[in-house]
């Protein structure tokens, strides 16, 4: 079994999906996957819908989205134990040790912060990379066009200046 | 908690989008080719922000310049349709900044990182517990803070709605140039050092 598929093997059949998704026999809606945050947390800390108009807006596509992460976390479980067989209990990822710092700590609360934000930032925006980049921009949507320009430039800039590019010194 | 998660089933099983099965499947599906691609993994996102790594942004242009003409067909043919979401400026530069920034640093975005956590890893774990806090707190503000913040909706518009006289040859010129741009951005991969030469091991397929 091949340890990996690669990345034009991976856009065919993400695309694929998309069109499966999207149409009549499928799902007749597009691919999101930041509207079942909000969803989650209303669910998780026992938010009552009524009192919420965030919740009754998001109360279809929050729980289509919540079906299909358990699907994701599923299937993403299942091809890490059993095909790519890269599971593994980590809290630092290399690439943070090698151009960031050592510091576990460091790396939780970032994570902890950027979770919170990013959040924040998809739910503004109206979606994420799977609702605005892929579906949105498949539709050719003006919005996922404007929403994809600023998230690669912010990225790129980020990176630039949150990273040592050339990597930190092992000591 | 319980009955929430249950009226999360019963609501798709009565929305008509899918049956449960149907999304769940769809999920599965979605997880598979992100985790077999390794596109979860910090080093791609992150490595993608530092322009070590293009795997991210070669596969996602492709998907979409594939999914952009095969859309428009199966709009032509009633086999599907347009669900463009509203342009909302504030919305969507404050959002994309607040995005762009979080996402380089967690080096994951809220469809790969679940992914991620079902690899085994304890700190993406910890920023879905920040996002599900950010969530909490924009359901709690949005009457109050966050729905000025997005702005007015200046409509939903796509490019086939846009150009008058807009033909088949229009999304062909689109789809192809993205499929294009997929293929001459240049190929360059930031490992992820836990597997070492193991994830070098691509398929030559």
């Amino acid at each position: 079994m091949f340890i990996r598929i690669p990345w034009w093997i991976g856009g065919i059949l993400m695309a694929m999906l998309l069109l499966f998704t999207i149409s009549i026999i499928g799902s007749d809606r597009p691919i999101g996957a930041s509207t079942y945050v909000p969803y989650f947390a209303g669910v998780l800390f026992g938010l009552e819908p009524k009192e919420y108009t965030y919740l009754q807006k998001i109360n279809n596509s929050g729980a289509w989205e919540g079906v299909m992460l358990l699907g994701v976390l599923i299937g993403g479980f299942i091809s890490s134990k059993f095909i790519t067989k890269n599971f593994r209990f980590s809290v630092m990822p290399t690439g943070w040790k090698r151009y960031k710092n050592k510091s576990v700590k460091s790396r939780l609360i970032w994570s902890f912060v950027a979770g919170f934000f990013m959040i924040i930032g998809a739910r503004l925006a109206g979606g994420c990379t799977s609702g605005h980049f892929l579906s949105g921009m498949s539709q050719t949507a003006i919005s996922a066009m404007i929403f994809g320009v600023v998230v690669m430039a912010t990225l790129v800039i980020t990176g630039h200046f949150f990273y040592n590019k050339k990597g930190i010194k092992d000591d | 908690m319980i009955d929430g998660i249950i009226n999360m089933f019963e609501t798709v099983a009565v929305m008509g989008e899918g049956s449960v099965l149907t999304v769940f499947i769809i999920g599965l599906l979605f997880g598979g080719i992100v985790q077999y691609t390794h596109v979860g993994k910090f080093e791609k996102i992150a490595g993608f922000s530092m322009l070590k790594d293009t795997i991210v942004p070669k596969m996602l242009f492709l998907a979409v310049g594939i999914s952009s003409i095969g859309i428009y067909f199966m709009v032509e043919m009633d086999f599907a349709s347009y669900h463009i979401k509203p342009v909302m400026l504030g919305g969507l530069i404050i959002g994309g900044i607040l995005f762009g920034v979080s996402m380089a640093i967690m080096g994951k975005c809220p469809g790969t990182g679940p992914i991620s956590i079902a690899e085994g890893h304890i700190d993406t774990m910890v920023g879905a517990i920040g996002g599900l806090i950010g969530g909490l707190v924009f359901t709690v503000y949005y009457d109050d803070i966050f729905q000025g913040i997005m702005g007015e909706s200046l409509g939903k518009p796509n490019i086939d709605s846009m150009i008058e006289g807009s033909n088949p040859w229009t999304i062909l010129l689109f789809g192809g140039a993205i499929i294009a741009i997929s293929i001459l951005i240049p190929k360059k991969e930031m490992e992820d050092e836990m597997f070492g030469s193991e994830c070098k091991k691509e398929s030559i397929i």
